[in-house]
């Protein structure tokens, strides 16, 4: 039964983070997104990375998750506040023509990446896991381009960072794992600051836009 | 090709330079907690000690012309990190020094007597200044790709922090575009760092450019890396964010920006490229062709702009453009054409740096002085703001590129390289560059001549701010015929084999 | 590398004048005034100087590198210093010509300082020893006109200014990417080493002639060719010394200064001839001179008119230098002087009529000459020198280029002088038969557009001295013209040194 132990928490985020990014109700995306993080730090262990387990789980799952729900306007002070209206649905409705157009560069990128690691030796203990970063890069990438609302967007760029941090991890060889560490430690980090940005941005412009109507750049097409 | 970025050296530091190293990098972020911690709302004492580190960036020049290029290998348990200093690093610390020194110069007076901010934003103002200018500091220092990951992204969440501080709506939409496109950028990059990682085991720059061996995973990578770079460096078709940011953020934040920033991620670039894919000639073409599109669209965007700002932060994007068609002319070209065209970039960014940062300087006075955002707002300043108006006409002169400007000598020397090279689309983008640039340039000054317009009521700004603004603008003016000495710097110690 | 100095402190004494006034205050006119004046005697004194240093055999140069094989080189020769002596004397006429008619106009401190740039850009062009600097002086010569010409800041001046810069920058740009080639081809060129080029074997004569045509392409833009004369009639809505300025000395004759360098000192002489240049500058030049005396003589106000005289006289320039033989050259570079005093002269003396009488067409210059007699005595010998009578220095640059026809084999270009003669006298005689012959408002006939009286004499003394002055200087350089330090006698010497090796 060792390769379902290998296979399950590889395939364990893949799902969580497809729930993540194709939830409708943001409040339990949000959730589902610290449960995803909680088993990527299960991934960690079990890749042998204890510290990047303790630090996914407190960087990953607690401190991001609470930004996350502060940004949708619940903190533990004032309890469960219903979320307002504006972040319960999507400005844009998700059509099937949408998704299938935008899942095409990211579909090309995906391709990419994967002629280039073709080219490695393929990870001796886990390819399991190289395979569902990979997922969770195209996943991510392609939520990120599909959503305009800026906390999805946060969530999708989260996800799309841990399928890179992932990705890294069994990509390294024996000696250079305290490099990568490294790298994916500054990357956790610059996660967490970018979302903990984010959220206090989104509640600023929350603060400032007109009470009843949407926020205006929630309905706005970034980039 | 890493001769020149000084990666191939053997010298070990002296305890001297390094210890003047960490000061360089540090000192501003220390006199940034001060100055978070103090608010002060007269530049003076800091500037004295931040002089300092000016002084310590000289003695470094002293010991490294004497002793060559110093090279740093931290070891922190099994990681290593390498740093080093070469003439080009020195002529970029010292940039990033001045120009930090002349923003924390301009932004009291700024803050105070001009925005009267309140509120938290001007304490986090210094702070975060500092932080940029360890972070630039660390990515000009970085010889690995650990460092200058950490470099990019502290720098990069550095930069949207400050775009945010006027907290005014339209600056934070603004700055929540840019948060999201730095961090897809960053992410970006950091899985080109993991495919490297992957194929050869290592991180150093140097190491690197022995060990890798073209292939898929190389071209994967660099594109991925160049993706993430170029889009933050806002290069051609990646670009749209940049104006938008500007034009809400606080002046001198904005001169910081387009100075600075953005050259950190093409400085990155160009230094990726030229370790790891020396010879790839054909993928540089591809990257020289986005220059000259975003040297003819910037050009065109900036001349259609309405605001003043808008104008600036585009011809961010034109100048940027230049800067790209270094590619072509160091990648795969020969020695002789390699020597001309890599003084002419390295001049060409000092030089907009300096220009630009004067312009916005030039532009933030102009504004509030006139109190009008638009082009058409300045009719008549000529007469009432002839000292703000020259600092913007000898800033826009380098920026066209006339003489006897440094932007004039860097458009000869890149027009030089790119005739020996015989690449003759170069010499065509560069004309149009510099004819685009003297349109959008020569339209903001013929609104200033507008002599029939009556007085609407105006305030003179404080003559720090204009004296700063003309400062920079002077030396981005007379680096033209004194470039020998910049490219003096560029060449100590292993800039040239 | 004897005595750099003197060189240098000629450009610094109008270079460093113009951050002197900026920061004067406005109102400060006593002060700008001696500013001026004393910079522009203290440059004159330098230039004579350097011309008596010159022709003692004395060296002077002062360079330094900018670039790795790129020279920032001042340098003193003959051809230079007729140019320098020009821009200097007239520096000093058009000044005290300036002070007066800008007399309690705004913005005289931003005109002030420009002009002083404008001066300083044209001294270094004469001073350039290699092409890099005479590039670098040249655009700036653009730059520090616009703010000139734009001065009055309507609409009309402000779309003058437009088209100015559009014609200029295109032309510097061109004029750049040709010197860069230059470079390129044979590195650095300093003025005079025309070795360089002719060593080149016969392989590189096309490229040659393309680099030229280049080249020729950017500097004809300032010297106002057909058909790259689009700005200059139009940049005649700036106020009158500036107008003088532009025509007599600065850009157009930084244009046609910049092609006597590129022929006889890049080139020279006989490698232009070799490849057949020369023809296509007499063929562009006699085309100039006579399409633009036909549109002079189309022309119903007085500027605009003299402005198509200028296009047409500056291309005698071109024509001479295109004659080979000493005796052209003679006459093209003696008309850079003569050219430069006459229609200085000329122009002042519109000014004159603009600001005393609000004269701007021709149709209302009836009988000034009774009321303004010295100025319309001014521009009756600025105009009798245009048509070539004699004594006026006119005479002598259409003499020379008679005879340098002749030398050159090309006789027919004889019969070009005499029908642009032809066509001059037309378009001046007549101005002259009104000034003089005509019954006008002095006479109690019609009254003047807008009058004024500025002064003890016939107009203040500010505006009147100068003309007198270069009218004056018009004749004795024509009744002289065979006297040491006169600018045949300069010309002279530039040519023997062509000719002779």
């Amino acid at each position: 039964m060792s390769s379902l132990f290998d296979v399950l928490p590889a395939t364990l985020p893949v799902l969580l983070a497809v729930l993540v990014l194709l939830d409708r109700r943001l409040l339990r995306a949000c959730s589902l997104f610290v449960l995803f993080a909680l088993t990527v730090a299960l991934t960690w262990w079990r890749l042998g990375f204890i510290w990047l387990a303790l630090l996914e789980t407190l960087l990953g799952a607690v401190l991001t998750g609470a930004f996350l729900f502060h940004a949708l306007g619940i903190s533990p002070a004032r309890g469960a506040s219903p979320a307002r209206p504006s972040h319960g649905q999507d400005p844009v409705p998700l059509i099937w023509r949408r998704t299938l157009i935008h899942l095409i560069p990211v579909l090309a990128l995906m391709g990419m990446l994967a002629a280039a690691l073709a080219s490695l030796p393929a990870s001796d203990s886990s390819p399991a896991v190289r395979w569902s970063g990979l997922v969770l890069v195209g996943l991510g990438l392609w939520a990120f381009a599909l959503h305009t609302h800026l906390l999805r967007r946060l969530l999708a760029f989260n996800i799309t960072g841990t399928g890179i941090f992932l990705l890294l991890m069994t990509l390294v060889g024996e000696t250079t794992t305290a490099a990568g560490q490294g790298l994916v430690i500054t990357g956790l980090a610059v996660a967490l600051l970018g979302t903990a940005l984010g959220a206090l941005l989104i509640r600023r412009l929350d603060a400032l836009a007109p009470s009843q109507q949407p926020s205006p750049v929630n309905g706005r097409q970034v980039s | 090709m890493i001769e020149r970025l000084g990666l191939v050296t053997t010298q070990l530091p002296t305890t001297g330079s390094s210890m003047m190293t960490l000061l360089v990098v540090l000192l501003p972020l220390l006199l940034g907690m001060l100055g978070g911690a103090w608010r002060p709302w007269r530049g003076w004492p800091g500037l004295v000690v931040a002089l300092l580190s000016l002084l310590a960036l000289v003695w470094l020049t002293q010991q490294i012309a004497t002793h060559g290029t110093q090279a740093w290998v931290l070891d922190l348990g099994t990681l290593t990190l390498h740093w080093r200093a070469n003439g080009l690093t020195l002529l970029l610390l010292l940039l990033t020094q001045l120009l930090v020194l002349a923003s924390a110069a301009y932004a009291p007076a700024y803050l105070c007597d001009a925005v009267q901010a309140r509120g938290r934003g001007p304490a986090w103002l210094w702070p975060l200044m500092g932080l940029l200018a360890t972070s630039l500091s660390l990515i000009w220092l970085a010889a690995d790709l650990l460092s200058l990951y950490i470099g990019l992204e502290l720098m990069g969440l550095t930069a949207v922090g400050l775009m945010l501080l006027p907290g005014r709506e339209e600056a934070l939409a603004a700055g929540m575009r840019y948060l999201l496109l730095a961090l897809i950028g960053s992410l970006a990059f950091l899985l080109g760092v993991a495919l490297l990682l992957g194929g050869w085991g290592r991180l150093d720059l140097a190491g690197l450019a022995e060990a890798v061996e073209p292939g898929p995973l190389l071209w994967v990578a660099m594109a991925l890396l160049s993706a993430g770079l170029l889009l933050k460096a806002a290069a051609f078709p990646l670009h749209a964010w940049l104006a938008p940011v500007h034009g809400s953020a606080w002046t001198p934040v904005s001169a910081l920006h387009a100075a600075l920033v953005i050259k950190a991620s093409f400085f990155i670039a160009l230094q990726l490229w030229l370790v790891l894919a020396p010879r790839a000639a054909m993928a540089a073409w591809l990257v020289g062709g986005m220059g000259a599109a975003a040297v003819v669209w910037g050009g065109l965007l900036a001349w259609r702009a309405d605001k003043l700002k808008d104008v600036v932060a585009w011809s961010t994007v034109s100048q940027l453009g230049y800067l790209l068609i270094a590619f072509p002319l160091l990648i795969g070209t020969s020695q002789a054409v390699v020597s001309i065209a890599w003084g002419g970039v390295w001049l060409q960014l000092l030089a907009h740096s300096l220009a630009k940062a004067a312009m916005f300087l030039a532009v933030g006075n102009l504004m509030l002085a006139t109190g009008e955002s638009r082009v058409s707002g300045l009719a008549g300043a000529s007469r009432r703001f002839p000292l703000s108006l020259l600092s913007f006409g000898i800033a826009a002169i380098s920026l066209v590129g006339l003489p006897p400007s440094a932007g004039f000598t860097a458009k000869w020397l890149l027009l030089h390289a790119s005739l020996a090279a015989g690449q003759w689309p170069w010499l065509v983008v560069l004309a149009l560059g510099t004819l685009l640039s003297a349109a959008y340039m020569f339209r903001v000054f013929r609104y200033s001549f507008v002599e029939d317009v009556e007085l609407q009521d105006y305030r003179p700004v404080p003559l720090r701010m204009d004296l700063i603004a003309m400062a920079l603008a002077l030396a981005s003016l007379l680096l033209g015929l004194t470039a020998s000495w910049p490219l003096a710097i560029l060449a100590i110690a292993g800039g040239v084999p | 590398m004897s005595q750099g100095w003197l060189p240098l402190i000629t450009l610094a004494t109008s270079l460093l004048v113009a951050p002197l006034i900026l920061l004067l205050p406005e109102r400060a006119w006593r002060a700008r005034a001696v500013l001026n004046l004393s910079a522009a005697l203290l440059k004159l004194l330098l230039v004579g100087l350097m011309v008596v240093g010159l022709y003692q055999g004395r060296e002077f140069a002062f360079g330094f590198t900018v670039v790795p094989g790129v020279e920032f080189l001042l340098r003193v020769d003959a051809l230079g210093m007729m140019f320098a002596g020009l821009s200097s004397l007239l520096w000093l006429a058009t000044t005290v010509y300036a002070i007066g008619y800008l007399e309690d106009s705004p913005n005289r401190k931003r005109f002030f300082a420009f002009f002083s740039l404008c001066v300083a850009s044209t001294t270094g062009i004469a001073l350039a020893g290699n092409f890099f600097t005479f590039l670098l002086f040249y655009e700036l010569l653009t730059l520090s006109t616009y703010p000139l010409v734009v001065h009055r800041g309507h609409s009309a001046a402000l779309a003058a200014g437009t088209v100015y810069l559009r014609y200029t920058l295109s032309g510097g740009l061109v004029l750049l990417l040709g010197v860069v080639a230059l470079h390129a081809l044979v590195g650095d060129v300093t003025f005079g080493e025309r070795e360089m080029l002719r060593d080149l074997g016969p392989e590189y004569h096309s490229l040659l002639i393309g680099l030229f045509l280049v080249l020729l392409l950017g500097l004809g833009v300032k010297a106002a060719l057909v058909p790259l004369h689009g700005w200059l009639p139009r940049a005649m809505v700036a106020p009158a010394p500036v107008s003088a300025l532009l025509h007599a000395v600065a850009v157009v004759k930084a244009g046609a200064f910049g092609i006597v360098r590129l022929v006889y000192d890049v080139y020279g002489i006989q490698l232009t001839f070799e490849l057949g240049l020369l023809t296509l500058l007499t063929a562009l030049s006699v085309f100039t001179i006579l399409y633009a005396s036909l549109r002079a003589l189309a022309q119903q106000e007085l500027k605009p008119r003299l402005a198509y005289s200028t296009i047409s006289q500056v291309s005698y320039i071109v024509l001479g230098i295109s004659l080979f033989g000493p005796f052209g050259t003679i006459a093209g570079l003696a008309h850079i002087m003569h050219q430069g005093l006459m229609k200085v002269t000329l122009f002042y003396c519109a000014g004159n009529y603009a600001e005393e009488l609000g004269i701007h067409r021709i149709d209302e210059m009836n009988g000034a000459g009774r009321r303004m007699p010295l100025t319309s005595l001014a521009f009756t010998v600025g105009a009798l020198g245009m048509i070539g009578l004699p004594p006026v220095a006119g005479f002598i640059s259409k003499w020379y280029l008679g005879v340098g026809a002749v030398q050159a084999g090309m006789p027919w270009v004889i019969g070009v002088l005499v029908a642009s003669s032809l066509l001059n006298a037309a378009y001046f005689l007549p101005i002259l038969h009104r000034l003089w012959f005509r019954a006008g408002p002095e006479h109690g006939k019609g009254q003047w557009p807008e009058e004024r009286r500025l002064g003890r004499f016939e107009t203040s003394g500010w505006l009147l001295w100068p003309t007198l002055a270069t009218a004056v200087f018009s004749l004795l350089a024509g009744l002289l013209a065979g006297v040491p330090f006169s600018p045949l006698d300069l010309a002279t010497l530039v040519a023997t040194e062509e000719y002779l090796p």
